[in-house]
């Protein structure tokens, strides 16, 4: 085995003294047994030359220098076991110093207690440093449900989960070696936002930066020599972060964009938006019509409705509209989806209505935990900020989403090669391409079209 | 560290205190374990658990003598000498007594015998056997004196003819008649043993129903085959006196009459063991002599002092304790263990058929608005049932309509109690009632009665 002594020890001082570290020695290897020192404190060695003897329950090994100089101490004993990153020596010039305070905290983590002797807090080292691991380039073991390990869980919890459409990698479980019990799929539901231990990852850990780090002189981080300020994402920006990774991980997303004339449904707000804001109470936006569109484009082409499970598709009589809502600062940043339920049933003005209610719920954060899920489709407007098309990604496990672009007035050549002025919109779908053909969504968007085109449906 | 100082004193030896120490001093703590009484292993080795099983298991042969031939077998007129039998109880409970030595000395575990009390935070005194007295300093104290049996405030047992159920495990002769006061599992457990041995028992309880914890329909079936053995039951009883006239036998007055039985059992349950072990030293307190504690480390409210068993408000069942006790030392020893799970606390009375049963019984479903269904099967028509000559009983799946979660299971048949631990497992796992269904059970077995249970549940039972 061959073990790369310089990424895994590094300097971590100014001056020549390195510290000895006991390098990763592969997956799932947290600790081994110091077997012998081939060196003895004030013998100098070579970077590279064996330096000390490990085993671990895998292997047995030599561990090189990472640098050359004298062995300036050894803070573990032969025969102790010690845990992977833990400090266990220092090199350098003959008669540097080792700072008082890393010398303490490395001999605090590197032996464990004696199982003979009473201690009440008996349980080892603490773990190194998620900075640590970073800088040394390893992956961290961790708890967390990544998919790579076989996720435990209950047939109750999994009947639970099938039937909210739960992905169980998200829900912490508290039970017998990390077992989701039904305790905690409930409270997952109560409050999916909310439950996240703190300073966790969600589900996978998240991917580090390709690139490490460092310190320019005056101690400020920085990132290829750029001056960085680092921040905690908050736990929505995590678990947004983390479902788009794994929508793309898992749907070969595929775009097609289509461009829309909206002067029916243009002329239509104009002639009712009077009305309906003294009727409502509320402003008649463009949205509803949008959205209305899409439940007849579905009802025509069901194919992007439904959901992926293995080599199945599941098909789905409803027709529940995800609305992407920007919760701006108001709602402290960051996106939700409230699910406007039913859509295969709501008139337009039904949906004005829910979807009115659903996003000023969404930005006050007065939304019910099912509110959020149940989506069959979604649609997302950045037109609204003047967006003229966009690319979106898929929020599982639904299989496309609807991108509307601007409104906006465009001279257009009509068949009897007139030119006049028409609000026009692009729309873009992005569908995944493991159920849906370009040709089927083609033809959804198609269906679209003749949709709005031929509007007459009064709000 | 001095002689006398340890990481953990466990006062009390029962099913709780010995696996509590046992597991610390696994985990590396250095543990005493103190003993007031004569023997090792607490109510349950000495006058509960095991000796009442043994003679129980006695009374099962003796009834499948009587029917010997109907076997196909010639035994003359069987005869048993109850000497004999209760020899054999007490050779299997000083054999586990041995055990238990055996387990301290290999876990270096010291043991003091004499009466633990607490002396102040981190003190445990000894009063000694031969009258002398120790101190001993430690970091941790385990409560786990558990209970005693309860007596009746008008009529104090005697052990002569009115006797409580630690008196009865040494009865030198089977009685003509007894009245057993309290249908407890503990006195339904007596009456099974002494009218399958001829007694003329009468069960008084004052409650509607005996076993009132257990469900409704087990403990009827119950009730209808211990009846067969001659056990007669008055419910709703109100007693007024008990007078102990010597070798007259003894007179039981209720509301409605008065009668001579030849000895009383006075089985009304059983209370915390409290109140002389220096509680006030340490300012805990108890309500109706139980010692409260957060259900997750079992830690009373004075720091370094914790308590488990019968002497919490947790179900007085040896098994319970065991697994507080365990849970208990790896707290003690900086572990994080996962907590007691109790709704998956089995209950197991041995009486003939048995009851076992876990989880919630249709009157407490009813109770609390919870909506289950119930899949039912008997063992009459199974084969192996037949071949044990034990059809008697049936199981009952409750359950949770839709996603079918286990709510509660109650078994009545002679060997429930080997039954019940798949469902344990089971409540752990939360495994639904399909699980169960699907599982392979052996043929020819009684565990496949399990099975047509949750098949029953799911609709379409395949030998009924």
């Amino acid at each position: 085995m061959i073990i790369d002594s310089v990424t895994e020890s590094k300097k971590r001082m100014s001056s020549d003294v390195t510290e000895v570290i006991l390098p990763s020695m592969g997956e799932g290897i947290a600790e081994a047994t110091l077997v012998k020192w081939l060196k003895k404190p004030g013998e100098s060695v070579n970077k590279d030359e064996p330096l000390l003897e490990v085993s671990t329950d895998k292997v047995d090994t030599e561990i090189p220098s990472p640098a050359s100089g004298t062995l300036l101490k050894t803070l573990a004993t032969e025969g102790t076991t010690v845990e992977v990153n833990a400090t266990i020596g220092w090199i350098g010039p003959q008669g540097a110093e080792i700072p008082a305070a890393s010398v303490k905290k490395a001999g605090a983590s590197a032996g464990k207690p004696s199982p003979a002797s009473p201690s009440r807090s008996g349980t080892g080292a603490p773990a190194p440093a998620m900075t640590r691991a970073a800088a040394s380039n390893t992956s961290a073991t961790t708890f967390f449900h990544d998919g790579s390990i076989t996720l435990r869980s209950s047939p109750l919890v999994r009947k639970i989960a099938r039937e909210f459409g739960i992905d169980l990698r998200r829900v912490p479980g508290t039970g017998l070696g990390g077992r989701i019990t039904k305790v905690d799929i409930e409270a997952y539901q109560q409050n999916p936002m909310a439950h996240m231990p703190a300073g966790q990852p969600v589900a996978a850990q998240p991917p580090l930066l390709a690139r490490v780090s460092t310190q320019n002189a005056n101690g400020q981080e920085t990132l290829e020599g750029v001056p960085v300020r680092r921040e905690k994402m908050t736990k929505m920006r995590r678990l947004i972060a983390e479902h788009m990774v794994e929508s793309v991980r898992v749907s070969p997303h595929v775009t097609t964009t289509f461009e829309i004339d909206l002067h029916k449904v243009v002329e239509m707000r104009e002639a009712h938006k009077k009305s309906f804001a003294e009727r409502e109470g509320f402003n008649l936006t463009y949205t509803p019509f949008l959205i209305r569109a899409a439940v007849e484009a579905i009802k025509k082409f069901p194919v992007v409705n439904v959901s992926v499970d293995g080599d199945e598709v599941l098909w789905k009589d409803a027709i529940n509209i995800g609305c992407a809502v920007a919760l701006g600062a108001e709602g402290g940043g960051g996106l939700i989806v409230p699910v406007i339920k039913n859509c295969e049933t709501k008139t337009l003005r039904d949906i004005c209505k829910s979807l009115n209610d659903l996003a000023s719920r969404a930005r006050s954060k007065k939304l019910q935990a099912d509110e959020v899920i149940g989506g069959t489709f979604s649609v997302t407007n950045p037109g609204g900020w003047g967006s003229i098309t966009s690319n979106p990604i898929i929020n599982q496990p639904q299989v496309a989403m609807l991108g509307i672009g601007a409104i906006v007035k465009r001279p257009v050549v009509t068949s009897d090669d007139k030119i006049i002025i028409r609000p026009m919109m692009m729309a873009s779908l992005t569908f995944d391409h493991r159920v849906i053909d370009g040709e089927g969504g083609a033809m959804w968007l198609a269906e679209y079209k003749r949709v709005l085109e031929s509007w007459a449906e009064v709000p | 560290m001095s002689a006398n100082a340890f990481d953990l004193v466990v006062i009390g030896s029962g099913p709780g205190g010995y696996v509590g120490a046992i597991r610390a001093a696994q985990l590396g703590l250095k543990v005493a374990l103190i003993e007031k009484f004569q023997h090792l292993g607490g109510t349950c080795l000495n006058v509960g658990c095991i000796p009442t099983k043994a003679l129980l298991e006695s009374a099962k042969t003796w009834d499948k003598l009587q029917h010997i031939e109907e076997l196909g077998f010639q035994a003359g007129s069987p005869k048993y000498s109850w000497d004999k039998i209760m020899g054999r109880k007490d050779k299997i409970v000083d054999d586990q007594r041995k055990g238990l030595r055996f387990l301290m000395k290999k876990n270096k575990i010291e043991v003091f015998e004499g009466h633990g009390r607490i002396a102040g935070k981190g003190k445990v005194t000894v009063a000694l056997k031969d009258g002398k007295s120790t101190t001993l300093e430690t970091r941790n104290i385990m409560i786990a004196t558990g209970s005693r049996v309860r007596q009746l405030p008008f009529a104090k047992t005697n052990g002569k003819g009115i006797m409580n159920s630690d008196d009865v495990l040494f009865i030198n002769e089977v009685p003509k008649s007894m009245a057993i006061i309290g249908g407890g599992v503990v006195g339904i457990e007596f009456a099974s043993l002494f009218a399958r041995f001829g007694t003329e028992v009468t069960v008084v309880e004052a409650a509607p129903q005996v076993l009132p914890y257990e469900d409704e329909e087990t403990v009827k079936e119950l009730v209808r085959c211990v009846k067969k053995q001659g056990v007669q039951f008055e419910t709703g009883a109100k007693i007024t006196a008990i007078e102990d006239m010597g070798k007259d036998g003894v007179k039981l007055t209720t509301a409605e009459s008065t009668r001579i039985f030849a000895k009383v059992l006075v089985s009304i349950g059983r209370e915390p063991v409290t109140d002389d072990i220096g509680l006030n030293t340490v300012g805990i307190t108890t309500d109706r002599g139980f010692i409260k504690v957060d259900f997750a480390t079992y830690k009373t409210p004075c720091d370094g002092i914790y308590a488990i068993g019968d002497v919490i408000p947790t179900p007085m069942l040896a098994h319970t304790a065991s697994a507080e006790a365990f849970h208990c030392a790896e707290v003690i020893a900086g572990k994080k263990p996962h907590k007691v799970n109790y709704e998956a606390n089995p209950s197991a009375i041995y009486t003939y058929p048995e009851i076992a049963s876990i989880g919630m019984t249709e009157k407490a479903l009813k109770e609390k608005g919870i909506e289950y269904k119930s899949g039912k099967f008997p063992f009459s028509p199974m084969a192996k049932a037949k071949i044990e000559d034990a059809t008697d009983g049936f199981i009952k799946i409750l359950y949770e309509p839709k996603y079918r979660e286990i709510l509660g299971v109650h078994i009545v048949h002679a060997r429930a109690t080997e039954m019940i631990a798949e469902f344990s497992l089971g409540k752990v796992l939360e495994t639904t009632v399909d699980e169960i269904a699907h599982t392979i059970h052996p043929h020819p077995t009684l565990s496949e009665t399990i099975m047509e249970a949750a098949h029953a549940a799911l609709g379409a039972a395949v030998h009924m």
